[in-house]
């Protein structure tokens, strides 16, 4: 049993998550069938358009770029939004971030972690969605308190190579179309004007983070791979079954395969999350944060979603809450790195001498 | 007894030519029933115009450009440029979009006259000038057709005429009388309006040239007098000074000088992007704009999306100054047919 990010108990088939580490009860339902979708769903807006050759001489071409540069250069201005206070039960929007690499970090007392950096690329929130629109869509974010959602989106995109309809998603807010999209849900306390940007800032070394992504697409694997399984002897007699799965059933009275059962099939490309990841530093020129693990889901480059932890024990207080709804960084000076206070910093003296008297 | 007369009258129109008259002047005035003469005497003009010619003439067409030069013997009055481009290659025929005899443009749909030198002008050759005004002028054209088909039957839309095509200024225009005081379209109004220029341009209507004798061009534009007083200054500049040129595309029928595109079919994207309200020396119009590019000339929405609001500025064109009966000069008074 686990908590979802709203603080409602779960089941899940917590096999699959662990791995080889197989729980003494398996859960066998149908949670795994139909998991790979290759198509985003049909209701949403088509954003790439089918390219075709257009027959603009080049100072055309050259002068739409302008057009396009001065349109969305001045940031935007609109009547601002009152800022909501933070309280105990505050859920606030999360960022979309690439997955750029990893790099081992050293705690004061020499403890080597190796760290993944995730870059918060060009983060705007798009739309916020009321409670009462909310409803529409997702009944269960309401039943225990008013929950709001905000879209953000991440990595600005051409506008000429967007289809209309997608395009019409930004044009009120006066900013690119976005190449990656995300809803999170919050409390409506949290909410952002659309063409707010987000930086990663809006987090800060030490806290502990939830990182949602999809996992690598390992194709179609077999049992040893996807599921852990021994396989049989290279030798002595083993006859054609030396990865395979074996048996597969236990005969008797079930006289069936149960459903669940473990066999080769497509793995990876799946969403996944990881919980209570500790942020250990922060590049705010480059929106980069250091988050511990080399295991974020995902490829290097990917999109990875990252938001404040559900963990019951990195609940924030009054005295430790994070910026509130988020940090607006155009507002006010902040150095450019940022480092936990455990993180031995190279660049910093590592043993001072006292004067010798 | 007479009003049974009377009755009988309009219950059966008879073939007759004065009670053809009367029977049109007894209905209410509508666009759809002006449109309607006005092709039946464009019809039985054209049909007069052909039986003139009772021999049939040859004459030899230089032809220079793709795929080769090449002499092309056509009839005289009756060849077409586009008869001699169905002669050589489908590719031109597709494309041409107006031609170019003895250095004159010259319509697609317009019979030659003499000997000639020919060229076809297209949309993608290096300066398509030609081709672009022409098309901005069937463009302008077209809007008017649409103007005066699209309003309800209780307003008698009156077209006034149409500014020099400049495809620099961004938009083609046409200035309309709707006899309202204001108009201030939605944009769902002005998509319908679009709507109805890709009908027009999906129907492959074909511009129809004729040169017709003054008194017959005011006869057919008797319901419309902005047309009426611009017709003596239009024949009086006209080679013969006592003839009008005339296009049909359709049902539709309008004055123009200068060279129309061969088809609608070569309309692409069009958008009708504004109406203007303008102030003229005889009362207020209305300038529609819109902005349209040629059929296969893609472009994305964004870039579009540009070139409709420049359309939406107000044209630079010329605001038509209507000449009213005191400004008319004695001398060019016509005489009576």
């Amino acid at each position: 049993m686990q908590y979802n990010r709203l603080g409602h108990l779960t089941r899940q088939d917590t096999s699959s998550s662990l791995g080889p580490l197989a729980f003494a009860t398996q859960i066998r339902n149908m949670s795994r069938v139909k998991r790979r979708h290759s198509q985003p769903p049909f209701w949403l807006p088509k954003t790439t358009r089918t390219m075709y050759p257009e027959e603009l001489t080049p100072e055309n071409e050259s002068y739409v770029s302008e057009v396009i540069a001065d349109q969305y250069s001045s940031p935007l201005k609109s009547d601002p939004w009152e800022r909501g206070a933070w309280h105990e039960k505050s859920i606030r929007c999360g960022v979309i971030a690439r997955k750029i690499g990893i790099y081992p970090m050293w705690t004061k007392n020499g403890t080597r972690l190796l760290t993944t950096l995730l870059q918060v690329t060009d983060n705007h929130v798009i739309k916020y969605i009321p409670p009462e629109d909310l409803m529409e869509t997702e009944k269960k974010a309401n039943r225990l308190r008013p929950t709001a959602a905000l879209i953000v989106g991440a990595d600005a995109a051409d506008p000429r190579m967007v289809t209309k309809e997608f395009f019409s998603l930004f044009s009120e807010t006066g900013i690119l179309p976005k190449k990656k999209l995300s809803k999170f849900l919050i409390t409506p306390n949290a909410k952002l004007a659309p063409g707010t940007p987000l930086y990663a800032s809006h987090f800060r070394p030490g806290n502990y983070v939830d990182v949602a992504g999809v996992t690598i697409d390992r194709g179609f694997q077999g049992v040893m791979k996807r599921w852990g399984f021994k396989g049989m002897p290279a030798s002595h007699g083993v006859t054609k079954s030396h990865r395979r799965g074996g048996t597969i059933g236990s005969g008797g009275e079930k006289a069936r395969v149960l459903p669940g059962q473990k066999m080769p099939g497509h793995m990876g490309r799946e969403r996944r999350i990881l919980k209570g990841l500790k942020v250990w530093r922060i590049n705010t020129h480059y929106n980069v944060l250091w988050v511990s693990g080399p295991a974020i889901p995902g490829s290097t480059g990917s999109y990875v979603y990252i938001y404040d932890s559900f963990l019951p024990t990195r609940k924030y207080t009054a005295e430790n809450h994070p910026p509130f709804p988020t940090l607006f960084q155009d507002e006010q000076e902040i150095d450019e790195e940022l480092y936990d206070p455990d993180l031995h910093v190279f660049s910093e003296p590592a043993i001072s001498f006292a004067d010798e008297k | 007894m007479q009003t049974t007369h009377r009755q009988l009258l309009l219950a059966t129109p008879l073939r007759l030519c004065c009670l053809r008259q009367r029977f049109y002047h007894k209905q209410t005035l509508t666009n759809a029933v002006v449109q309607k003469k006005r092709t039946e005497l464009f019809s039985k003009e054209a049909k007069r115009q052909a039986a003139l010619i009772t021999d049939i003439e040859k004459i030899e067409v230089k032809y220079y450009g793709h795929p080769e030069d090449c002499t092309l013997i056509m009839n005289k009055n009756m060849s077409t440029p586009f008869n001699c481009a169905q002669h050589i290659n489908q590719m031109i025929l597709e494309r041409s979009v107006v031609a170019e005899v003895d250095g004159q443009v010259w319509d697609m749909h317009r019979p030659l006259e003499d000997n000639c030198g020919l060229r076809f002008l297209h949309f993608r050759q290096n300066d398509p000038y030609y081709a672009n005004k022409a098309f901005w002028r069937s463009a302008s054209l077209m809007l008017g057709a649409v103007l005066e088909s699209v309003f309800k039957d209780n307003i008698y839309v009156e077209l006034c005429s149409f500014p020099s095509p400049n495809v620099r200024s961004g938009s083609f225009v046409y200035d309309v009388d709707l006899k309202i005081t204001k108009w201030e379209p939605t944009k769902e109004e002005l998509r319908i309006l679009s709507g109805e220029m890709v009908k027009l341009a999906m129907a492959s209507h074909r511009f129809e040239r004729l040169e017709v004798d003054a008194n017959l061009a005011l006869k057919i534009f008797s319901d419309n007098h902005f047309k009426r007083n611009q017709i003596p200054h239009i024949a009086a500049q006209s080679s013969s000074g006592n003839t009008v040129v005339v296009y049909r595309m359709g049902t539709f029928v309008e004055i123009s000088c200068g060279p129309m595109i061969s088809n609608t079919s070569h309309l692409g994207k069009v958008s009708v992007a504004s109406v203007h309200p303008i102030e003229t020396n005889d009362g207020q119009l209305f300038r529609v704009q819109g902005v349209a590019l040629p059929r296969g000339f893609m472009l994305n929405h964004f870039s579009y999306g540009l070139l409709e609001k420049r359309a939406q500025r107000l044209n630079s064109g010329r605001i038509p100054v209507i000449p009213t009966v005191e400004s008319l000069p004695p001398q060019q008074e016509l005489s009576a047919a």
